[in-house]
């Protein structure tokens, strides 16, 4: 008995060591976030995580210094995660993006929130739908993690050089009135945040191809892989990464246009509609003015090369007997889309590089004939001395 | 003894052994072929840098984007230069004695047809003789109008495509494919009619000298052009033009 009670006394100790060794540290690195609600009590320790059913990987762990300068670093957990009131956590609710987040927002005096957006994305061609104009295969849809990780705020360049110089100009500015120098460099990040492309043409290319190139993916909503784009000036200027080369939203989304509001080209309010197309080629207003001097003819020609749909429509005899219903289904788009000029144009171009690749195999191949043989004759000539 | 004669053939070691030289390229034509050499090795590593598969596109680093600009730049000048050349040999054929005898020379005449037809008579072992050819024969000929076609749409079709703005984009797609095919045609054609003809041809190999010179041997002329060479023999005007006066020193090369 003696025994035993010496052993809870002492692991009693040890406890009690223990627990005012973890609040001792985890109150020592809370100074960059404001953790009232202490969840960086477990959360810190970078092995935190699980297997799901399906085997992936969930990491739970939250790294205190990359979160605080992330743009939603002065947020409470709780006030995105829902449901986080009991441990271990039984009832977490998925984030959603349009609740509102308990911070006052500046302009009106309301609860944050990014209900805004999200209503004009789930309008736009990549929302789910509105009303009953819900869409087919929403799996396939993107929500607002697919595009938006959780930014950190970074210096801006690209828009005024490429140096911290722009930061140490302006900011000690600021900071003559504004003294709390956490507060003001973020204050100030919020800001040049918006001044600079974050991710690279190429990069936005790789994101928006992630959906748009799979034939499958796309055909289920009767569009054409966006493989069409890569047979345009435009994506060799961005391979050779040629400053301001156009990638997918210089077009889709130009100045005065939001990436939450694509619609699709038949849309007055598309960027890529005909009767906006000279102001989108022109990029009139914007940073960089692509083709100021773009004529009406010039600007409502097409882009992309000529894809799947040209194709289908061009050969619809052969596609009347396809019975899949995807394929109908881009058909079916197609004439909504292609215009008779635009189809008989694909067909001008497919006969003019056909007459071509005649000609070319033509010419060369006869005149590899003709200098094989002028070759053994040349030989037999002079063997012949 | 083929070998012998394949590599032998250098004019410089032939110069002073008293052999006569007659002018095939004269030096204001050996200038506008220079010129239209340079601009179009020029021209085809800069535009099929468009064509370069990405992963290649990647080796050039972080310079790739000043790669892609002074390619661009590179191109339009040298596209620049080669229609300047284009438009002088059009002015050369008009307004110049020797552009005007080439001109008329290098005209297609019904000779050619029955000089090509024999000629693969002659390949093909039916004849034992190939046709006596005159100044230009049916190959040149033929290459040559390829050159003024090709070099025509290519020039415009790259006209089309440097004032992109003002046209419909139609026309413009159009253009695009001209061009890129156009190019692919030209050079295909460079590397098997051209090249064969001055570097792979027994007795010419490794290259035929004749662009820088300007000259061909008596003997290599009658063989050859055995027309032009009787011509040339019966008019002593035309002497006067092709044959190239002998110096003391035999040095022939550099004065035509």
């Amino acid at each position: 008995m003696r025994f035993y009670g010496h052993l809870a006394v002492k692991s009693l100790v040890l406890a009690v060591i223990f627990v005012i060794l973890q609040i001792a540290t985890a109150s020592a690195q809370t100074d960059l976030v404001t953790d009232t609600e202490n969840c960086l009590f477990c959360h810190r320790y970078p092995n935190m995580g699980r297997y799901d059913k399906s085997g992936n990987k969930r990491i739970y762990y939250v790294n205190e210094k990359l979160f605080a300068s992330s743009v939603h670093g002065k947020l409470k957990c709780k006030s995105c995660h829902a449901g986080l009131d009991q441990i271990p956590h039984t009832n977490v609710k998925k984030v959603d993006c349009s609740s509102s987040c308990h911070i006052k927002e500046p302009s009106t005096g309301k609860e944050f929130s990014h209900s805004n957006m999200v209503d004009k994305f789930q309008a736009s061609v990549h929302g789910a739908g509105t009303g009953g104009n819900a869409k087919r295969h929403p799996e396939d849809l993107p929500n607002c993690k697919y595009c938006h990780d959780n930014p950190m705020y970074r210096v801006p360049d690209g828009v005024w050089g490429q140096s911290n110089a722009l930061i140490n100009e302006t900011l000690a500015r600021c900071m003559g009135c504004h003294t709390s120098s956490h507060w003001a460099e973020r204050f100030y990040s919020h800001f040049t945040h918006r001044m600079r492309k974050r991710r690279s043409q190429e990069e936005i290319v790789a994101l928006c191809t992630s959906c748009h190139e799979d034939q499958e993916k796309m055909a289920r909503h009767g569009l054409e892989s966006i493989g069409t784009y890569k047979d345009t000036f435009h994506w060799i200027q961005v391979q050779y990464g040629v400053k301001d080369a156009p990638d997918c939203i210089s077009c889709h989304i130009p100045v005065g246009y939001a990436a939450h509001d694509i619609r699709p080209r038949t849309d007055r309010i598309s960027p890529i509609n005909m009767d906006n197309r000279v102001k989108t080629c022109s990029n009139q207003g914007g940073v960089q003015s692509c083709h100021p001097g773009a004529t009406t003819q010039f600007a409502t020609g097409r882009v992309h090369a000529y894809g799947m749909k040209a194709q289908l429509l061009a050969s619809q005899n052969q596609a009347n007997f396809v019975e899949d219903e995807n394929i109908s289904l881009v058909i079916e788009r197609a004439e909504k889309d292609l215009s008779k000029a635009e189809l008989f144009n694909y067909k001008i171009l497919k006969l003019v590089k056909l007459f071509y690749k005649i000609l070319i195999a033509f010419v060369i191949g006869g005149m590899l004939v003709h200098q094989l043989l002028d070759y053994m004759a040349s030989r037999r000539h002079l063997k012949s001395g | 003894m083929i070998k012998q004669r394949l590599f032998s053939r250098s004019k410089v070691d032939a110069k002073s052994d008293g052999h006569r030289y007659f002018v095939r390229l004269n030096f204001n034509e050996r200038v506008q072929h220079m010129i239209f050499l340079i601009c179009f090795i020029v021209l085809a590593i800069t535009g099929f840098m468009l064509k370069l598969p990405e992963d290649i596109v990647q080796k050039f680093g972080n310079a790739k984007d000043i790669v892609f600009f002074y390619r661009g730049i590179l191109h339009r000048i040298a596209g620049t230069i080669m229609i300047l050349v284009s438009l002088y040999h059009v002015f050369y054929l008009l307004f110049t004695q020797a552009g005007r005898r080439w001109l008329q020379d290098m005209l297609p005449k019904f000779k050619d047809l029955t000089d090509m037809i024999g000629t693969m008579l002659y390949y093909l072992r039916v004849k034992e003789k190939h046709p006596e050819y005159d100044r230009f024969y049916y190959k040149q000929k033929l290459e040559y109008g390829a050159l003024i076609a090709g070099a025509t749409l290519m020039s415009l079709t790259g006209l089309l495509l440097w004032t992109e703005e003002m046209w419909p984009k139609f026309l413009l797609d159009i253009a695009n494919i001209v061009h890129g095919m156009e190019a692919i045609l030209a050079c295909l054609a460079i590397m098997v009619w051209h090249m064969y003809e001055v570097h792979l041809r027994p007795r010419k190999f490794p290259i035929d000298n004749l662009w820088l010179t300007g000259v061909i041997e008596e003997e290599e002329l009658r063989e050859e052009f055995p027309l032009h060479y009787q011509k040339i023999m019966e008019d002593p005007e035309l002497q006067k033009v092709y044959l190239v006066p002998e110096h003391e020193d035999g040095d022939t090369s550099l004065r035509v």
